[in-house]
């Protein structure tokens, strides 16, 4: 196959993309959108949660820890406890939702956290209705 | 005179290598005489996790085995579950399927390109493809909630519906992507620049691809046609229409001419994935005894087309909730180790990280 | 296939997809013979499984066909101790790679492959890490920290034991009031 003078010439209009609007976005002043459906932080319901374990059980990350709720919102809730994530391990699989029987545990858009601590990424779900 | 041979190690730290993994190349001023291949900088154990673990806690972690294309792992799990456990998959689950493979056929090609420009110095390919091929990833947060790890084809089916809408962008996404290629064609397919480092480089000799289990580009690039789509369709290849590209030379110029054709096929299936898309139907067969599924002792092999070649699984039940052994193939095996070692011999050393491009060869995939 | 049929005792497991189990001693003949004197000609997979409770690993070898749209699985009862296979390279150069995983992962050893160094893992001393009897729990807790601050875990089944002995005593002493 021959090389042509055209194939050397023709990648030059690549230039005319200079005077295009630059495609990134200049953050901090402008944020990408939150996507609805995104798998972002843990939300936890807990006036239906029942503290079950189930989310414990399936996480084969072993990143939820049950620990004792201070106040109890849920009557059902036999343990009184409820899980809290650490987002070291997490892999944000939502397998843990999935498995839910009250389908109180969900994931949240929201997913930025810096810290400069790794030890502190031990995250206890907003309690949201969802 | 008396020529000195040095020893050297391309990578692990090398921007021209594809991901943690080094060649120890010997070299006689800048010809290599022979070249050794390491890997184990990436080493998870995932098969060994995976011996642990309950199906369907096994199943989030088979997407990480693959980076830049997740989703062929996804879909080879879910095949080997179904066909050892006996379940059947809704037609709107399987259409489903196909299009996140497609899409991610396209993604994982866009993400070639820009390392297969990189390796010739043509920066601002990379910086298109990059964001073109964050378009693609855009849908894919919208559809399954992630970017790159989808865990979206399950056991089953899939784990969510279509958005509102979702087919709709998609399509506006392919006439944008038709428009782009043309002008990838220009800046980087046609380039002068790429032609001339590309053709003749790496040259994969057709008469022994078979036989030593070449997949892929490199079997196409050789005008071999074999495609898993086509000749051991899973899913509903069999029932849509696309072509197999081909080329003649071989060389890392027809791998990308097939890469190219293949980008356009993509396309060309994804639409026919939106036109007979059913708007009725389950997306999911739920498993029996979720949490606690059993696998029969039965072992069984399944295999995709990957955007690098034959992606394939040996899974092997044993009775029990847990998989007693899941073994992986992916192209790079062979094609990092018998294929590189003898194909870099005699080329420059400035072609390693060009052909090791060319060829698809990831880590990941070969330490699991 | 029909001809390899009467030769072997080939079992279909899909339409696509044939197993056949051999002897170790005829593991290499068997092989050979499909290797050149049937379309199988490429080996696209080495497998090994570890059946610790029956004493013995399975090894397969993945062989595909010409038009790349058959696979033949010879699998190969081998017992898991000390155990040399025939290093199948002269067929197939591309094993080498798979018999050194394997013999890494395994300890498996193939005669006539002289590749059999480091794969993955780099001067390891250890048992070979895929065997069953390896247990990464106690190598990983050996070997890595854990987290501070999680200690406040709670076993949930004890918690409602607790809980219910608590609102049974506090019923009875209602009760007794
Ligand atoms: S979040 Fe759900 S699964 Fe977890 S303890 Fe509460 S109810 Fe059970
Ligand atoms: S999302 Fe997955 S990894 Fe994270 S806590 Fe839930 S089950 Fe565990």
């Amino acid at each position: 196959m021959k090389i042509q003078l055209k194939n050397s010439i023709a990648p030059l209009g690549a230039l005319k993309k200079i005077f295009e609007h630059p495609k990134t976005l200049c953050y901090p002043e402008v944020k990408a959108q939150n996507v609805t459906g995104y798998r972002g932080f843990h939300i936890n319901d807990l006036s239906t949660c029942i503290g079950c374990a189930n989310c414990q059980d399936v996480c084969m990350n072993e990143a939820i820890d049950m620990i004792a709720i201070d106040v109890d919102k849920n009557p059902k809730n036999n343990s009184g406890c409820i899980p809290r994530i650490d987002y070291g391990r997490c892999c944000w699989c939502s397998l843990c939702t999935d498995v839910c029987p009250p389908d109180s545990l969900k994931l949240e858009s929201e997913c930025i956290w810096a810290d400069d601590d790794s030890n502190r990424f031990l995250y206890l779900p907003k309690d949201k209705p969802c | 005179m008396e020529r000195k041979t040095i020893t050297i190690f391309h990578g692990p730290q090398h921007p021209g290598i594809t991901g943690n993994m080094s060649v120890e190349l010997e070299l006689t001023g800048e010809t290599i005489t022979k070249a050794r291949t390491h890997v184990g900088y990436l080493h998870r154990g995932f098969e060994k996790l995976i011996e642990r673990r309950t199906v369907i806690q096994a199943f989030t972690i088979v997407c990480r085995i693959c980076v830049p294309e997740p989703d062929p792992n996804e879909a080879n799990f879910a095949l080997a579950v179904e066909q050892l456990a006996g379940i059947e998959v809704s037609e709107k689950a399987t259409y489903i399927r196909v299009m996140v493979l497609e899409m991610a056929r396209l993604a994982a090609q866009l993400l070639w390109m820009a390392g297969q420009s990189g390796s010739v110095g043509l920066g601002t390919v990379g910086q298109w493809s990059i964001y073109d091929r964050d378009l693609i990833l855009d849908l894919f947060e919208a559809l399954t909630g992630g970017r790159v790890y989808h865990m979206y084809i399950y056991p089953g089916g899939v784990r969510r519906e279509l958005p509102e809408g979702f087919l709709e962008r998609l399509g506006a996404l392919l006439d944008y992507l038709q428009k782009r290629l043309v002008e990838y064609d220009r800046l980087f397919f046609d380039n002068a620049s790429f032609q001339k480092r590309a053709i003749g480089v790496g040259v994969v000799k057709s008469e022994e691809a078979l036989h030593l289990g070449y997949v892929g580009q490199v079997l196409r690039g050789c005008g071999l046609k074999r495609d898993v789509r086509r000749d051991n369709p899973y899913f509903n290849y069999a029932a849509l229409e696309f072509d197999i590209p081909t080329q003649s030379g071989g060389d890392v110029f027809a791998r990308a001419l097939v890469r190219r054709a293949e980008m356009r096929e993509s396309i060309k299936i994804l639409r026919q994935v939106i036109a007979q898309m059913p708007t009725e139907g389950a997306i999911m067969q739920k498993l029996p005894k979720h949490r606690k599924f059993t696998l029969p002792k039965e072992d069984t092999y399944v295999a995709v087309e990957s955007a690098r070649g034959e992606f394939g699984y040996y899974m092997a039940g044993d009775g029990s909730e847990m998989i007693r052994r899941m073994q992986v193939k992916g192209p790079s095996l062979i094609h990092g180790f018998t294929l590189l070692e003898s194909l870099l011999v005699g080329e420059e050393l400035s072609n390693v990280a060009l052909i090791m491009n060319s060829l698809g060869i990831c880590p990941p995939e070969i330490e699991r | 296939m029909q001809n390899l049929m009467q030769h072997f005792e080939i079992i279909q497991k899909t339409p696509t997809l044939y197993a056949l189990h051999v002897s170790i001693e005829t593991l290499f003949n068997t092989l050979h013979h499909l290797r050149y004197q049937s379309d199988f000609i490429t080996l696209s997979q080495l497998t090994c499984t570890d059946w610790i409770e029956e004493e013995r690993f399975e090894l397969g070898y993945m062989l595909t066909n010409l038009e790349r749209n058959c696979n033949l699985m010879v699998k190969c009862f081998i017992g898991r101790d000390d155990v040399t296979v025939a290093s199948v390279v002269t067929l197939f150069p591309q094993a080498e790679v798979m018999e050194r995983e394997l013999h890494e992962m395994f300890g498996v050893g193939f005669e006539g492959n002289d590749t059999l160094y480091d794969f993955a893992l780099e001067d390891w001393q250890d048992l070979p890490p895929m065997r069953r009897e390896f247990d990464t729990l106690a190598y990983v807790q050996s070997h890595y920290d854990f987290r501070d601050g999680r200690d406040d875990n709670l076993d949930v089944k004890e918690q409602i034991k607790i809980r219910k002995a608590a609102a049974k005593s506090a019923k009875e002493a209602q009760g007794g009031a």
